[in-house]
């Protein structure tokens, strides 16, 4: 990420704290989030931003023509220069150079007849040369709308501003999350099952249960996946609920999912009985530890299935990511707050506002590397 | 048909079409085309019965709401049917005296 650095100075945090609205407390005088980290991050109508989380300083923001509201999903190509949004009321991906702002790839879904939603799917190859994006069609007629079959779209990333699909295959309904495995041969695609796609020939690999899981005693689950956050493990996780049965009556539990993109391993360990809601979670670098938000940031002792802490939040909380060294989490999705946690105490160290203070809106919070 | 009479414009259209044989079969509205795939506990009530873990405070989550279609009752829907009721307002927390009512289009 040279580039990216070369944007400007970082100026150090309590310098520019009344400008940028940053709460420095007391806290930040510790060791702060691992160097190198870069956080990105989209706000309304059309902003993205690159945020140096070791100075808490906005390192970049850039206006994205186009984003016409919103950015929701983001995707980092492998080599962390171009961040992949889906936008335009999910009709449209564009890719932004992080060093430039300038817009690189454009992928319009919808044509004058059929208009295509993208409901927060997409990923790319480990080449960084294609992009999977799952597409709902739908046919627009003047009194009528025709509902057509879903479908993954595959674009080369290198088809500039008026992309279009090298090819497509049929999709099931309701995915709302994928997650490419490191070998580039297939894809894990998220939605009432976990469902694996080879990405040359989209042939169906596999399907293992979400809704069918088969664990004993359980009802079926519920799940909601967002975010497809990987870094900095390779390994995806998310909140699952279900209810257990108990002789004097059913019991809600929070379990965690886990997916090993590499290895495809699959696990869900119920970690407390349904206590707060969390929407996303993260995994650690040591993997001993998830972190997950929503009103409260929570703590999970992974290896021993078992709620570690959990503390309020000044507001709900979307999206989560943690320090590559795993001293921070990193909270956002939601109004104009990044929050910095210590990972140990969960004590908050730090509250960056975003410049204009513009809803994130679930964005996707990432973390790249300075590189 | 012919004892039914057209009460607004999209029925005017149902009878064109019949009178020209263009009637397709009913199709189930599984996509994201109108908001109907998203059933969840309510807007005002959480998972335990209550309020107190619903998002905090409303605003933020107005957005979340409004943007991926996910309580089109209760919030407009920004995704497909009002994609201008927030344009120039992109902070809830900041703008949501500014923020209309909208009411159906005829």
């Amino acid at each position: 990420m040279s580039l990216v650095r070369s944007l400007g100075a970082r100026p150090a945090c309590v310098a520019i704290a009344l400008s940028l609205g940053l709460l420095c407390n007391a806290a930040a005088a510790r060791p702060l989030a691992a160097a190198g980290d870069l956080l990105v991050t989209g706000a309304k109508p059309d902003r993205l931003f690159v945020i140096d989380a070791a100075t808490r300083t906005v390192r970049a923001e850039h206006r994205v023509a186009g984003a016409n509201g919103q950015i929701f999903t983001i995707v980092i190509s492998p080599d962390q220069r171009i961040a992949y949004l889906l936008v335009d009321r999910m009709e449209r991906i564009l890719g932004i150079d992080l060093a430039s702002g300038r817009e690189v790839f454009r992928a319009d879904l919808s044509a004058s007849d059929e208009r295509v939603k993208d409901f927060f799917a997409l990923t790319v190859t480990p080449d960084g040369r294609e992009l999977v994006v799952y597409e709902l069609p739908t046919q627009l007629k003047p009194s009528e709308y025709i509902v057509e079959e879903p479908r993954f779209a595959v674009y080369r990333t290198d088809a500039g501003l008026a992309a279009k699909p090298v090819r497509s295959y049929p999709a099931p309904r309701r995915v709302h999350l994928m997650l490419m495995r490191p070998n580039g041969l297939s894809f894990y695609a998220v939605g009432f099952d976990l469902y694996e796609y080879d990405v040359k020939t989209g042939k169906l690999l596999g399907t293992r249960g979400i809704q069918k899981w088969a664990l004993a005693d359980h009802s079926q689950p519920d799940l909601l996946a967002f975010w497809p956050v990987t870094e900095p493990t390779g390994v995806f996780t998310s909140p699952v609920y279900s209810e257990i049965k108990k002789s004097d009556g059913n019991v809600p539990m929070t379990a965690l999912m886990s997916l090993n993109l590499k290895s495809g391993a699959l696990s869900y360990a119920d970690f407390e009985p349904l206590s707060a809601l969390i929407f996303s979670t993260v995994l650690s670098p040591d993997k001993k530890h998830a972190y997950g938000v929503y009103t409260t940031l929570t703590s999970i002792d992974v290896e021993g299935h078992r709620l570690e802490k959990r503390v309020p939040l000044d507001h709900t909380f979307y999206a989560v990511n943690v320090a590559s060294d795993g001293r921070e989490i990193y909270i956002g999705g939601a109004n104009c707050d990044v929050g910095f946690y210590d990972a140990s105490s969960l004590e908050k160290r730090a509250i960056l506002k975003l410049p204009g203070c513009s809803d994130q809106t679930l964005s996707t919070l990432r973390v790249i590397h300075d590189r | 048909m012919s004892e039914l009479k057209p009460t607004n414009h999209k029925a005017e259209l149902l009878l064109d079409a019949v009178a020209e044989g263009h009637v397709a079969e009913v199709l189930a509205m599984e996509s994201v085309a109108g908001c109907s795939t998203t059933f969840d506990p309510g807007w005002e009530v959480d998972p335990f019965g209550g309020v107190a873990s619903l998002c905090q405070p409303m605003e933020a989550d107005l957005y979340g709401c409004s943007d991926p279609c996910w309580w089109p009752a209760q919030v407009p829907d920004t995704m497909s049917t009002y994609p201008g009721w927030d344009a120039g307002k992109p902070s809830a927390p900041g703008d949501w005296r500014d923020l209309d009512s909208v009411f159906p289009k005829k």
